[in-house]
Formats: structure tokens, C-alpha cells, sequence
């Protein structure tokens, strides 16, 4: 018993639609009415299954057939012994469907938490120093002509710290090689460290936690944050982040894959603070200065910045940091 | 033998009826697709571009376009989409490329960034011709293709010069580039071997420029007025002693600026689009648009909140709705019968022109 299925035939060469029918005899796919042609299915391409829209049968010169009954072409297929691809399958199935979004779920998660970190920190320490340096190369300058002022502490007292952090052994091995600079700040107390191996320290800091111990500690922490290739790290990861917001969220608005790209940017920001922390705390310990002088640092830097909003903060939260260095000793 | 009779088939299909030769009417564009059902489609080419670091995105890609052209029909045909992956995803690979040099260029100095970016300038208009000849070459209705000639001067006309002269003058010339760069577009196109044609002039432009112009303007200054006893109040009696009240008023008043920003581009997408489609014709058949600034405004808004409020679970509904209401705005009103477009026989010979077609596709939506 031969099915018999209406359909329209497009020959590729003009868009005159021929009604014709589509049966089937053995291998061979007959079509007859307004055209006739015969093809051996293995030929045929036959478009995927969708709920609505009608299915497309394309010849290899082109011409197509377009078939609207979709359940009698589904039971003529069957007989052929067409298979839906696995992707298919899926696809026209709520259960496939609802275990995929389960998958993305945890696939994004785990890449989120666990992946993207790990592949960010491989490739930024594979990457030669020097790529570093040109990133920042251009930074000190554009902070000097806004944010930064020639420091005003004596140059004794400069020296004396440069000379006391010279001395202390760091962690680990493979220290970059790096230089510290004395600015006053226009902006409060602050030190950080640049990608180009130069850690600016600021009067102000100097002043505020008063105790050269402390400093050590400031320094170490900034330290830490070379040594990591922190910077490089957060270029990949935050790149590679907004890559993948925007391809997401670009085609409804860009505003909105902004705002996922800077809240999930923060996370990385903190445990980037924490390794150097860690980093800080390994130091001191390692040069007989006790990290309690890390505790005293961050709270007075606390007690400085408490005016600002507590969350979305790019750093962890000072109680945070100084019960991690209790617990460390 | 099974035999269908003829009241199932016009059943299944009520166009096959229709006589050829009854022109004039107008034939509606008619999208198919569901919201649940390209939700499947897209959670698993989601998951698949994810898994394999985006390689499958091209392949999404022709799965995604496959869905939208399959359920879109005019007069009883469907579009078919035939773009081969493995240029989609050279394309891709190319774009990436470009992506990552500006970025890397941009953090080493900004005079590095500027070059790159006026590099990238030069390249653009290039790559928005050989896309624009992607799509339309990988594009069919009724087993015909359709086809993008142009050339590189007029290309860097519209696609380069327009936008630097536009820039120049404050942005003056902006609907006048935007009109050429339309007429660029939609006659150089063609459907077989019958061309688009184009007929908005640059002054009908201007007028929908304006006419949006006017309408954010007027909506800001309602906004303004519903919402301006709150702010003399507040003023008086400075905002640390303002009640809550008028506080949440203020942040009503800035929501509400929020919601009206982003109704604008939809207001603009439906005054061009009908702008657009109406003044365009294939040989001697015309195109209407009529899409409302309402309707519009409420689809973008409320795709918005459901966006969000699922935190993207809702973008494959969202694209879905926006779709069916922009194509079934659309008809066609025949001239003629639809029967007689013939393929482009002299396109594929010159092999130079559209053998570069299918080199890559820059379109970077998954």
C-alpha cells in the first residue's frame, strides 16, 4: 500500500508552484502530477521537523517539494526509515528540552565558579611579562597628569621602606621584578599596583596606618597581585565574560548585558583581593612580622572608606579579611 | 492506494485554491512559530555553542534562521535558508580575531586602540557587503534565490564616507545616510533575476526623523509635568527632609523616564520599518507595512520585563513575539502572478562577483 501525499513542486529554475503527489516505491521517490520526476531517496534532503511549518524535500539540482500534511509525511518517512537527528529529538521534546536547560544551568555555574577562573589563570601565566608591561605602560602617566602628586615624605623615610620590603624573602619563587614609587594622592589614602611592576604607594597610606610593619604588609599584598598576574587575569575573564553577555543578551538590549558582566566581574574582583591577601600573609609569616599589622591596615582603611555603600563592593568585606589572617596564624 | 481527496488538501491548505491570476489581492506575510517551541530550539543551541566553546554557534545559527524562514509563508510558500555553516563559522572565527586584537590594542595605549579602530573602519564596509550577499544569496522563496550585487565604491560611499560626513556635521546628515544607505541596500538586491527597487526619498526621511524626535520630546515633557509638583516639593524642603512619598515618586518619575528611553527605539524601528517597506517594490509588485507605534512599544516593553524578570529564560518568547508582529505587519501586493520569477542564470556564471559569497557571514547573533 503506497501513500500518496499532496505537495507543491518548485523546479529551482522559476517560482511557478506545481501541485503534484509524492509516493514512494522501494528506494525511488516518485513524483507525478503537474511535474514528474523520479529520485532515489539516498539523494533526497529532507528539512528538519518543526510543529508548524511545512517540510521541505530538495532535490540535488535544487527543486524542492514543499508538504504541508505534516502527519501523513511523518508516517510516510517512518516507512522509509528516515531518522531525526539526535539534535532533532531533542529539540521537539520537553523532557530533552527541560534537561538541556538544566545542563546550561550547571554548565554556566561550574564555568562561572571553577572554569573560567582556572583557564584565565593558565593562560595569564603563560603569557610572556613583557604583555603586562605594554598594558600598563601608558597607566602611571594618565594617574600622575590626574589622580597622583610628587610624594612629600621624606626621602629618608622612602628609602627606609624601600630598603626593609628589598630585604624580606617573598613566598614563592619567581618574583616578578618590580619597583615601588611614593605619590601623594588627591583622591585619600590608596595603594595598588600596576601591571608594568611599578607598586605606587601614597602618602596618605603611609600616614594613616603609621607603622612600617604595616606597610610591609600593604606592599605584600600589592605584591601578591603581580606575582598572580591578577590584572591579565581579570582582562581575560572580564572579556570573555562580556563576549558571552552579549551574545546572549545582545539582541534584546545592550543595556542589559552590561549590567550581568559588571555584577559577575565583581566576584573575580574579591578573590583576586583574597589571593593577595593570602599572598600577604604567607609573606609576613615567611619574614617573622606578625599579620596581625594586616588586621589594624584594613580597618582603619574600613573605618576610611565606611561612608561608601557596603555591597557591590570590589573588595571583601574588611570583618572578612581580618577573621581570615586571625585564622591563618 | 490511499487517495486524498480534495477537501483534505484545501483543508491543509487553503491557498491551493487561489487562482493564479487573481492579482491585486493583498497576500499577508504569515509567521508560524511558536514561542515554546523556539524555546527548545534555543536552550539546546544554547547549551551546544556553550559545551563547544562556541564553535556550534554556527551551526545554531542555521538552525535558528532555518526555523524563522521555514514558518514564515507568503502565498502559500515558505522561505528556505541554505547558508553552510562552515563559512558561518569562519566568519566567526574572523570576527573573534578582529574582537580580540581591539581589546588587546585598546589596554596597551589608546593611540594603539585608534588605529585598530580606524582599521577596523576601513575593513567594515567590506565585510557588511560580503554578509549582506550571505544572506540574500543563502536566502530562497519558492526555489529561487535572492541576490546583493553592489560595488566597493558605492559600498564606501554609504558604509564609509555617509558615516564620517555624518558624524562631521552633528549628526545633520544622519536621515539623509540612512535613506542612501536603504536605497543602497534594497536595490541592489534582487529575487531571481528581478530587482528591488526603491522609492522613499531622502526628504520622507527627514520627516520620520523628526516625527520621532518630536514624539520623545513630547513624551518627556508630559512625564515632566506629571511629575514637577514632586520636584518643587522636594526643592522647598531639601531632599533630607523629603517624606518617603515624594521619594518614591522620584523614583517613579525615573523609572518612567527609563520606560519612555527605551519605548523610543521601537517608535523609530516602526516609523522606518513602514517607511521602508512602503516605498519598496520587487519588479512591479509593492510591498505594505503597517505596524503600530502602540503595539510596538507594548511588545518591546513587556519583551523587556519578562527578560528580566526570568533572567533570560524569556528571550526566545520575547524574539518569537517581536518576529510574528514585524513579518505578519507585512504583505505583498501582487502585480502579477507570483508564478513568473525566473532564476538569476548570468549571477552564478561570473564567477568573481557571487563566487565570494559564500567565503564567510560577519552576522553575529546566535
Amino acid at each position: 500500500m503506497a501513500i500518496l501525499i499532496p505537495a507543491f513542486y518548485f523546479d529551482g529554475k522559476t517560482s511557478r508552484r506545481l501541485t503534484v503527489s509524492l509516493t514512494v516505491e522501494g528506494d525511488i521517490a516518485l513524483v507525478t502530477g503537474e511535474a514528474s520526476r523520479t529520485c532515489p531517496l539516498g539523494d533526497l534532503r529532507v528539512s528538519e521537523r518543526l510543529r508548524n511549518a511545512s517540510r521541505k524535500v530538495t532535490f540535488p539540482d535544487g527543486a524542492y517539494l514543499e508538504i504541508r500534511d505534516n502527519t501523513a509525511f511523518n508516517a510516510m518517512l517512518k516507512t522509509t526509515g528516515h531518522q531525526d537527528s539526535f539534535v532533532v529529538e531533542i529539540q521537539q521534546s520537553w523532557h530533552g528540552a527541560l534537561v538541556a536547560c538544566a545542563l546550561t544551568a550547571a554548565v554556566l555555574l561550574l564555568g562561572y565558579v571553577y572554569g573560567l577562573p582556572t583557564a584565565a589563570k593558565t593562560i595569564a601565566h603563560a603569557l610572556p611579562a613583557q604583555m603586562d608591561h605594554m598594558i600598563g605602560h601608558e597607566t602611571l602617566s594618565v594617574l600622575d597628569s590626574s589622580m597622583l602628586a610628587p610624594s612629600q615624605l621624606p626621602p629618608a623615610q622612602r628609602d627606609a621602606i624601600v630598603k626593609r620590603f628589598k630585604s624580606l624573602s617573598p613566598p614563592r619563587k619567581g618574583t616578578p621584578s618590580y619597583e615601588i614609587l611614593f605619590r601623594k594622592s588627591k583622591v585619600g589614602p590608596n595603594a595598588f599596583a600596576l601591571p608594568s611592576g611599578q607598586i605606587v604607594l601614597t602618602d596618605e597610606l603611609v600616614k594613616l596606618v603609621n607603622d612600617e610593619d604595616a606597610v610591609m604588609g600593604v606592599l605584600s599584598h600589592e605584591l601578591g597581585h603581580l606575582h598572580e598576574r591578577h590584572l591579565m587575569q581579570r582582562i581575560l575573564q572580564s572579556s570573555i565574560i562580556g563576549a558571552g553577555a552579549t551574545v546572549l543578551f545582545g539582541d534584546v538590549s545592550s543595556l542589559i548585558a552590561t549590567i550581568p558582566t559588571i555584577m559577575l566581574d565583581l566576584k573575580y574582583a574579591r578573590d583576586a583581593e583574597r589571593e593577595a591577601d593570602d599572598y600577604a600573609i604567607e609573606m609576613m609569616k615567611a619574614n617573622s612580622i606578625s599579620p596581625v599589622m594586616l588586621i589594624h591596615t584594613f580597618k582603619k582603611l574600613e573605618d576610611q572608606s565606611s561612608k561608601q555603600l557596603p555591597y557591590l563592593s570590589s573588595h571583601p568585606p574588611g570583618a572578612e579579611r581580618m577573621e581570615r589572617i586571625r585564622d591563618a596564624q | 492506494m490511499e487517495i486524498i481527496d480534495s477537501n483534505r488538501l484545501a483543508d491543509t491548505c487553503p491557498l491551493l485554491t487561489e487562482k493564479a491570476e487573481v492579482a491585486d489581492t493583498p497576500e499577508r506575510f504569515v509567521f508560524t512559530g511558536s514561542g515554546s517551541e523556539y524555546f527548545r530550539i534555543w536552550i539546546v543551541n544554547l547549551l551546544l555553542s556553550i559545551v563547544t566553546l562556541g564553535i556550534y554557534s554556527a551551526w545554531a545559527k542555521v538552525r535558528k534562521t532555518r526555523y524563522f524562514y521555514d514558518n514564515t509563508t507568503l502565498a502559500g510558500a515558505s522561505f528556505d535558508y541554505h547558508g553552510n555553516p562552515w563559512s558561518i563559522l569562519r566568519g566567526r572565527i574572523i570576527a573573534a580575531l578582529f574582537f580580540g586584537a581591539y581589546n588587546v590594542a585598546f589596554s596597551m595605549s589608546s593611540m594603539a586602540g585608534f588605529v585598530m579602530l580606524a582599521m577596523l573602519g576601513m575593513i567594515m564596509p567590506w565585510t557588511i557587503w560580503k554578509s549582506l550577499q550571505f544572506k540574500l544569496y543563502n536566502s530562497s522563496y519558492r526555489g529561487i534565490r535572492f541576490g546583493f550585487a553592489g560595488s566597493m565604491g558605492k559600498i564606501y560611499y554609504v558604509y564609509f564616507l555617509l558615516p564620517v560626513v555624518t558624524l562631521l556635521t552633528a549628526y545633520l546628515l544622519a536621515p539623509f545616510a540612512h535613506q542612501r544607505m536603504k536605497k543602497f541596500q534594497h536595490e541592489q538586491s534582487r529575487y531571481g533575476d528581478t530587482h528591488f527597487s526603491f522609492h522613499a526619498s531622502a526628504g520622507k526621511f527627514y520627516g520620520a526623523y523628526l516625527l520621532a524626535l518630536a514624539i520623545a520630546v513630547i513624551g518627556i515633557f508630559m512625564i515632566g509635568i506629571a511629575f514637577g509638583g514632586t520636584f518643587v516639593g522636594l526643592k522647598e524642603s531639601g531632599l533630607k527632609h523629603a517624606g518617603t512619598a515624594a521619594i518614591g515618586s522620584f523614583l517613579l518619575f525615573v523609572a518612567a523616564l527609563c520606560i519612555w528611553i527605551f519605548s523610543l527605539f521601537p517608535v523609530f524601528l516602526t516609523l522606518l520599518q513602514n517607511l521602508i517597506w512602503n516605498n519598496t517594490r520587487l519588479g512591479d509588485h509593492r510591498f505594505a507595512c503597517h505596524m503600530t507605534l502602540g503595539r510596538m512599544v507594548f511588545i518591546t516593553v513587556t519583551n523587556m520585563l519578562g527578560v528580566i524578570a526570568t533572567l533570560g529564560l524569556f528571550i526566545p518568547f520575547a524574539q518569537i513575539r517581536m518576529m510574528k508582529y514585524r513579518i505578519e505587519s507585512m504583505s505583498l501586493m501582487p502585480a502579477d502572478t507570483l508564478d513568473s520569477f525566473i532564476t538569476d542564470t548570468q549571477a552564478k556564471a561570473s564567477a568573481t562577483g557571487e563566487g565570494m559569497v559564500d567565503v564567510f557571514d560577519l552576522d553575529l547573533s546566535l
